[in-house]
């Protein structure tokens, strides 16, 4: 089986949720679990869509932390859980395991150590695991994962209580401008403020993988809800806008969206106002399957001229 | 089709518009285009380049959405011009086509070239939709809705005046750095004159402005710090609609505000186009509101 397009059935035979790529590590549970997940911080060289590569760094996850497309790592969890991550850092430099809004200003973990990180999964929702030392330059190399939290019963609802949906995704948002990373490599520094990306990802994949792979092309029959928890770790803001569709937004970094709910495009990061940047951005988003036998969603992304890359689109397909 | 656009600075900029142009009287955005909510609406475009129009946010079925990629395009493919459009191997949908859809809900929408949409867009193939509420008052956005007395587009939308002076398709990594900033394609001093941007009304007129981001920075709108209340976006009615003094439109989104203005009222608004990170505005367009 294509572990991208993972089918996760319950043991009462119902199916719970695919979250594509993420491997959920246990069905329905009566008690919070003590999960552990090894994961290793290393140097990687991407291909990019035009051929050109990409020298990036990534958290590598286990068999059961392993990430949606071509992340390395990602997380699935109850509400409740105790987690314990064990971070190997194989890089040359020390960086650290943060989840913002929900454990930070960890210890660092030194090039070559193993660290270990706990803590209990906080409300169900969609987060993000990342490096936060040295400031920016993990993240915009690459380091960072997905953090999703089911309710604690385990049950195909946001949270507890929350909207049902039939199928969930995970589309992590970031890119990556090539001559960071050119730089980081040779041991020099960057200034963010010259940061300018020029490839765009969605689950590490660009236009036309995206539309190739179950993770990020969004199949569905009519009258299904499907929940997209769309995280964006990266370092700008990325309108994603939706062909064919309104969703309807459920939460936006965490918080119950009560305004501006019914979208057809949705902005990540929200946060400009009042004017303090946050990208801490998840928002959970909804839609209904409608008859509309295909739809192309492409996000409006500035950026380089370069093509096609410059936008990362993916597909929906309600049959 | 290609056109030219004066900037403040006096230049000509070389820009790309459909049709006649917004008010008729510059080519970037393009006219407002008007629908009635439950109508059948068709909109052909005529061209022998490759272009198409996307009725972004209309929720319209594929053959009818402008996309290239899936549904073919207006025009035919120019190989020679270092493939001008990126439309080689797509479907050419013939030198004219409609695009027919009935539009679903009354609001703010707009429409855009989607042939090698980054720069197309950027070139000023962009503009406005509005549909009306069914029974097509224009004093309502939609049915049920709150009342207003006077009716302004702001289209905001940036120019990086280098992607229009060097060649065109084909080229390497040229970043997004856009020197120019607009609302309804005039700059400040312009768009402050400008009749269709300026608000210039009278104590107790509940003025609808209707913010339209075609360009691809986040834009925060405020009006000289007066406080107005968000109604809708991307053609909805919002389920609150909050009084700010400040409000952020990204690329792609829309929103409908609505200010009542007092007498001698007397504001500069302000457009300030953030950079992709949000950590530094850019460049700003103001306009002004003014009530005798
Ligand atoms: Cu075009
Ligand atoms: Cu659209």
């Amino acid at each position: 089986m294509d572990r991208r397009s993972f089918l996760k059935t319950g043991c009462y035979g119902v199916t719970l949720f695919t979250t594509a790529g993420l491997i959920p590590p246990l069905p329905r549970r009566a008690v919070a679990a003590s999960l552990s997940f090894a994961i290793t911080a290393e140097a990687v060289v991407r291909t990019l869509i035009d051929g050109s590569v990409l020298s990036a760094w990534q958290f590598t996850g286990g068999v059961n932390g392993a990430g949606p497309g071509a992340l390395g790592a990602g997380l699935v969890v109850r509400s409740g859980d105790i987690i314990s991550v064990a971070l190997t850092n194989v890089l040359a430099q020390a960086i650290n395991v943060t989840i913002p809004g929900v454990l930070e200003n960890t210890p660092a973990c030194p090039p070559g150590a193993t660290q270990i990180y706990q803590f209990t999964a906080p409300a169900a929702g969609s987060y993000y695991v990342c490096d936060a030392l040295p400031g920016d330059i993990g993240r915009a190399m690459g380091l960072f994962a997905p953090l999703i939290v089911m309710p604690a019963d385990g049950g195909n609802r946001l949270n507890a209580g929350g909207a049902l949906f039939d199928k969930q995704y995970t589309l992590v948002l970031h890119e990556a401008d090539d001559r960071l990373n050119a730089a980081i490599v040779a041991g020099q520094a960057y200034a963010m403020a010259d940061y300018e990306p020029n490839y765009f990802f969605i689950n590490g994949l660009s236009y036309p993988d995206t539309s190739a792979r179950a993770d990020t092309a969004i199949a569905m029959t009519v009258g299904q809800t499907i929940a997209l928890r769309i995280i964006n770790p990266g370092l700008i803001y990325n309108p994603l806008h939706f062909h064919g569709y309104h969703v309807q937004v459920i939460s936006r970094n965490r918080s119950l969206e009560t305004a501006v709910v019914d979208k057809d495009t949705v902005s990540m990061c929200y946060c400009l106002l009042p004017k303090v940047a946050c990208f801490l951005c998840t928002v959970i988003a909804c839609l209904r399957a409608s008859g509309l036998p295909a739809s192309t969603d492409a996000s409006t992304r500035p950026g380089s001229r370069t093509d096609p890359w410059r936008r990362t689109y993916f597909h929906l397909f309600g049959i | 089709m290609a056109a030219a656009q004066t900037l403040a600075n006096g230049t000509s900029l070389r820009v790309w518009s459909f049709g006649g142009g917004f008010n008729g009287d510059r080519a970037v955005p393009a006219p407002v285009i008007e629908l009635i909510e439950g109508q059948s609406a068709a909109i052909t475009l005529n061209s022998m380049m490759p272009h198409s129009i996307h009725p972004h946010g209309l929720d319209v079925n594929q053959a009818n959405d402008g996309v290239p990629t899936t549904s073919g395009f207006v025009g035919m493919a120019m190989p020679m011009m270092g493939n001008f459009g990126r439309v080689a191997g797509l479907p050419s949908l013939g030198s004219s086509y409609t695009y027919s859809f009935v539009a679903p809900h009354a609001g703010t929408y707009m429409y855009h070239c989607h042939g090698d949409t980054v720069l197309h867009q950027e070139m000023g193939m962009v503009g406005t939709i509005v549909v009306r509420p069914a029974d097509g008052s224009t004093d309502r956005v939609w049915t049920g809705g709150p009342q207003f007395s006077r009716e302004h587009i702001w289209h905001l939308h940036t120019f990086d005046t280098t992607w229009h002076t060097q060649t065109l398709s084909g080229a390497g990594t040229v970043r997004y750095r856009p020197d120019v900033f607009m609302i309804n394609g005039r700059q400040s001093v312009a768009a402050t004159a400008d009749s269709a941007t300026a608000i210039r009304g009278m104590a107790d007129d509940v003025v609808l402005i209707r913010l339209v981001n075609t360009g691809y920075l986040p834009a925060v709108v405020s009006l000289g710090g007066l406080t107005f209340q968000v109604i809708a976006s991307d053609g909805r009615p919002l389920r609150a609609t909050p009084m700010v003094t400040q409000w952020q439109v990204a690329a792609g989104e829309r929103y409908d505000i609505l200010l009542t203005l007092t007498a001698g009222t007397l504001r500069e608004a302000q457009v300030d186009y953030y950079n992709i990170r949000g950590t530094a505005v850019l460049g700003s367009a103001t306009t002004m509101i003014q009530a005798s």
